[in-house]
């Protein structure tokens, strides 16, 4: 599968190296007066997106930094921050 | 005689009211419908198919088949679909090729032979004949095996299921929509569903691409596509990863797989088909994504794998590898639910790589949900409410390393 994503250390690299963290849905949501409705949202619910998505990375193989990427879920290819709409 | 060949199902225009529409040509979809047809009276269907029937996952599976899940809510499901092929095949009047071969899972640690020794005990208290063997009786089911401590992940073991096997998923594709469509079931091809009306907190329509159709009740089983379009057109949110599953298979060869092997510590799982080639999957991609793009990543993982576990297979050349789409849940575990969060709304998604071997059950319990309103008992556990409850099923031994947590 041709994945490679832009690791902000390393640079362009395989998709193979990283792993991947999910579609960033903003902070973590507070203890105080969490319903397990939030929690489960923000722990398991997807939009599944067909396009483009906001997503942590991990370069698990490489420096093990986590990062933001946007990549779409149609081709897999990252997309640069001025496309997005 | 010869060559007034008749269609398996008919292609009537499309019409502007049925009892129930299906999104979805798949097996689940057609699965359902030909059980409402002939289980409830409810002949008046319209299967809307985007592509063409079987185009997705009900094509594109490995069309492996077993009951030796891991959980008492799942087992009893997949016992009735392994005992449903046989019957179906002679309802259908259509030669399913099912071919009951058994099943060999290896263990290459002390910590897999525990979860299978659990696993057995689970499948042997609700009746499925499964067994532990030990390494000589791996190698005695195939003699190809290497047994000894040269591979990498030395075989320790395994579990062995005599009634799982293999089953012609085109076939079932074809025998299941002959079989619907004899009932009245209407199949559409290249028709899109692009909304769900809703009226008074009730389904009361369908927006196609060829119009609107006006229904009381509609099933989403659109397989990996299901949780992106409830998402669109009903606002809701899936606890499902859309993941790809990579497979492949070998030049045909002389008989030497005499049953499905699999191997979670190498993650692969091969059987060798009628014409002689070894067709093997992968694991998953482990980001979501839509494509079906294959890989040499797993074309050479998969090779190492074979290989190291079969010899013999060393030089054997792979003809064609492919790739399909598994909605994975965190538990592995389906998602089945009707009339929530509208009435008439139904809903049979997340079962993974699961999706063929479970397709004529899914179909026989979301055709009596469908018909009568109400959850058969044994979908209970099935509820998306689990996950909010923070009950997941043990499907999987630890948590799936796609989620975002791990």
């Amino acid at each position: 599968m041709a994945l490679s994503l832009t690791c902000p250390i390393c640079g362009l690299r395989n998709g193979y190296e990283f792993r991947f963290g999910g579609a960033d849905k903003g902070p973590r949501p507070l203890e105080e007066g969490l319903t397990p409705a939030q929690w489960c949202a923000y722990a398991h619910l997807n939009t599944c997106v067909a396009g483009v998505q906001l997503e942590w990375w991990n370069h698990k193989d490489g420096c093990g930094t986590w990062f933001v990427a946007r990549r779409d879920t149609r081709s897999n290819r990252e997309v640069p921050k001025e496309d997005v709409q | 005689m010869l060559n007034q060949r008749k269609r398996l199902w008919d292609a009537p225009p499309l019409k502007s009211h049925y009892d129930a529409v299906i999104i979805g040509g798949g097996l689940h979809g057609l699965a359902t419908a030909y059980f409402l047809a002939t289980r409830h009276d409810i002949r008046d269907i319209a299967v809307i198919e985007k592509r063409y029937i079987g185009y997705g996952g009900a094509g594109r599976n490995t069309a492996i088949v077993r009951a030796n899940q891991r959980t008492q809510e799942n087992v009893p499901l997949y016992k009735e679909a392994l005992d449903l092929w046989p019957v179906l095949t002679r309802e259908l009047d259509f030669n399913l090729m099912f071919y009951n071969c058994g099943n060999l899972n290896l263990a290459h640690s002390e910590a897999a032979l525990k979860a299978m020794r659990l696993q057995t005990a689970t499948a042997q208290f609700h009746g499925v004949d499964s067994q532990l063997v030990t390494p000589a009786e791996c190698k005695a089911l195939i003699p190809a095996l290497d047994i000894s401590d040269r591979p990498s992940y030395p075989i320790l073991g395994g579990m062995f299921h005599p009634p799982g096997g293999i089953v012609r998923h085109d076939a079932v594709v074809w025998g299941l929509a002959k079989g619907a469509s004899r009932k009245g079931v209407r199949i559409h091809q290249g028709v899109e569903v692009t909304g769900i009306g809703v009226q008074k907190g009730k389904v009361d329509s369908v927006e196609t691409t060829l119009g609107r159709i006006s229904t009381p009740r509609v099933l989403n089983a659109a397989g990996a596509y299901s949780a992106a379009l409830a998402n669109r057109l009903m606002g809701i949110c899936l606890p499902i990863s859309v993941l790809t599953i990579q497979a492949m298979v070998t030049q045909p060869l002389k008989p030497l797989l005499d049953h499905v092997i699999s191997s979670g510590g190498y993650h692969i799982y091969a059987n060798q088909t009628l014409k002689g080639e070894i067709a093997t999957g992968a694991h998953m991609d482990r980001w979501p994504n839509y494509t079906t793009q294959t890989s040499a990543h797993y074309i050479k993982h998969q090779a190492e794998a074979l290989t190291d576990l079969l010899p013999c297979m060393r030089g054997v050349k792979f003809m064609r590898t492919w790739a399909g789409l598994a909605d994975m849940t965190p538990d592995m575990a389906p998602i089945m639910t009707g009339n929530d969060p509208v009435e008439g709304y139904y809903q049979d998604c997340g079962w993974g790589y699961f999706g063929f071997k479970s397709c004529t059950v899914a179909g026989k319990y979301m055709a009596q949900y469908m018909a009568t309103g109400s959850c058969p008992d044994i979908l209970l556990p099935f509820d998306q409410k689990r996950f909010e409850a923070h009950r997941l099923m043990g499907e999987t031994a630890a948590l799936v390393s796609y989620s975002a947590d791990n």
